[in-house]
């Protein structure tokens, strides 16, 4: 714990020369009863950048992906996104933020009482006044960027998990959002279509200027597409900063995790990482 | 000091389940009466329409067979009593006005519980377990606009309608009988029903299924709103959701009943 501390994030410059960061967490902590998940997390994310969340399974990653969403308000600390006290917004601020962000669940969280085409259609239906013909053409084609096709009539359930996947990442597209929310996008991917999401990311990345939030675990496909990562462990945040800067890193446990060297057993009372 | 502690803190849990029944009611009214049914939105009405299938259609089987046993039963039952008094032709009025007033609309309530409120209070938990709930708040989708909206529009519209057939399967039940222990005609019976009963028992009787189809349709979304833990959660929140529906929809009876007896008659 101390360590962790020690080490704390020294806040890189963004990648770009940018002024206000568009998604900024101060002090953010979240605890589920009296277990701690979160512990006094500070991170800036700023617009254009692909920031990249590291950590082992169970490390408050996707907890701190909803924060960021603006799906939970933090009890402790503050959250602000696209200038948005996410603790203190009304209803329609909120509603303004998220216009902003397309997410993509690590469950993929499809509707299971719709087709995966009405799935990414809904978004456009809701929130757009596109004639039928424009929404089923976007649909399809969004569809298609992900590596799907033919499957607009299938029900969720009629889908492998990785299909589901994608097929989630193109409804979380389909209103073209200036973030990009994705948890674990090559989970259940075979390698092939992981590096093509991975090519995906980069070119909405280069084509939209999306800020695009990636929380993974395959760390070849981290550095491939990050312009900088957040290193999280037991809540708390070991390092923000480059590739580079990652890589060479002197703590401990992200050298354990950059270089995939397991637990020792003498140490396993403190471990959470049971997945790889 | 225990006991006061655990009673006083299962108080605050009730009223506090109250408020927020209360809370998601007027909301979810103010975003239903703000569907319009002519302009966009296309997709409510559509799903309200399957809603309508769901809650009336298929549950009307089960409903007449319900009814027009309660209806049978209850002329049988009275049936045995007047006789002593010579006074058979009173059964029409007792089947006629209970069944409209009082029976008609419970016995839909306790169907359509059984059929609906359970199956909307298991659909909506497993949404929010999937975090499919979430997905819809990352779209800036309203969960109660796009989930309870259509299911309130569909009860608020089925609900009268499964009653009234109810209502008429338990008096036509009561007519049958009539036809072989009083001498008169099925015709016969039904125009005096339709003579004896007054429309302050058909409005009350519509009235109290428009209050038990609410009650039904939000207690059924916030059980599963609320639902906790994992899949499992989703069982437990639909057992709730039916003990407490049928406990809130005879509650309300009793109210609408002593308000239709003093203020209305
Ligand atoms: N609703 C909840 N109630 C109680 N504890 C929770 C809840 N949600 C998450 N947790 C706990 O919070 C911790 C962090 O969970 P989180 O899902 O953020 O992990 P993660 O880093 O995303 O892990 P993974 O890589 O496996 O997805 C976990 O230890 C989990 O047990
Ligand atoms: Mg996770």
């Amino acid at each position: 714990m101390s360590e962790a501390t020690q080490t704390a994030p020294e806040q890189r410059r963004p990648h770009e020369t940018g002024g206000e960061p568009l998604i900024s967490v101060r002090g953010l902590g979240v605890r589920y009863g009296d277990r701690k998940v979160l512990e006094d997390v500070d991170l800036d994310i700023y617009k254009g950048e692909t920031m990249v969340i590291l950590g082992p399974s169970g490390c408050g990653k996707s907890t701190l992906l909803r924060h960021l969403e603006g799906l939970a308000k933090p009890s402790v600390g503050t959250v602000h996104v696209s200038g948005t006290d996410i603790g203190t917004a009304s209803n329609d601020e909120l509603l303004r933020v998220r216009r902003l962000m397309g997410v993509s669940f690590q469950s993929a969280a499809m509707f299971n009482s719709m087709t995966v085409g009405d799935n990414v259609a809904l978004p456009l239906r809701e929130h757009t006044d596109l004639a039928e013909s424009t929404i089923l053409l976007m649909t399809k084609m969004k569809l298609q960027q992900v590596g799907l096709s033919g499957v607009e009539d299938l029900y969720p359930t009629q889908l492998s998990g990785g299909m589901r996947k994608r097929a989630s990442l193109a409804r979380a597209l389909a209103l073209d959002p200036e973030i990009l929310f994705f948890d674990e996008p090559s989970a259940g991917l075979d390698p092939i279509i992981a590096a093509g999401i991975d090519e995906l990311i980069l070119r909405l990345k280069e084509a939209f200027r999306m800020t695009i939030i990636v929380v993974t675990h395959e760390m070849e496909s981290a550095f491939r597409i990050a312009d900088r990562m957040c290193m999280l462990d037991q809540g708390t945040v070991l390092a923000v900063g480059t590739s580079e800067e990652i890589l060479t890193h002197t703590h401990p446990r992200i050298r354990q995790f950059v270089q995939r060297i397991p637990d020792r057993h003498d140490e396993s009372a403190h471990s959470y990482i049971t997945g790889f | 000091m225990s006991l006061v502690a655990s009673v006083g803190r299962a108080t605050i849990r009730q009223v506090e389940y109250v408020g927020l029944l209360a809370i998601q009611f007027w909301h979810g009214l103010r975003l239903s009466l703000r569907v319009n049914p002519f302009a966009g939105r296309r997709l409510r009405w559509k799903r309200a329409l399957e809603q309508m299938a769901e809650i009336g259609v298929r549950s009307l089987p089960v409903l007449c067979v319900v009814s027009g046993a309660t209806g049978m039963i209850m002329a049988l039952q009275s049936g045995a009593e007047l006789r002593k008094f010579g006074a058979m032709d009173a059964i029409i009025n007792l089947v006629g006005t209970s069944m409209t007033r009082e029976l008609g609309p419970l016995i839909a309530a306790i169907v359509v519980i059984g059929r609906s409120g359970s199956a909307i209070s298991a659909e909506v938990a497993t949404m929010v377990v999937t975090e499919e709930v979430d997905a819809l708040r990352a779209m800036a989708l309203d969960p109660l606009d796009f989930v309870l909206v259509p299911k309130y529009l569909a009860m608020l519209v089925t609900m009268p309608c499964v009653t009234v057939m109810g209502v008429f399967s338990g008096i036509l039940a009561g007519g049958v009988f009539a036809h072989f222990t009083l001498d008169i005609t099925l015709l016969m019976y039904l125009q005096r029903t339709v003579e004896i009963l007054l429309m302050r028992d058909i409005l009350s009787g519509l009235v109290k299924a428009l209050v038990f189809g609410s009650i039904i349709v939000h207690v059924g979304c916030l059980e599963g709103f609320l639902v906790t833990g994992g899949p499992e959660g989703v069982g437990r929140s639909t057992t709730s959701a039916v003990v407490k529906s049928i406990f809130l929809v005879i509650l309300a009876d009793l109210l609408c009943t002593a308000f239709f007896y003093f203020f209305w008659r």
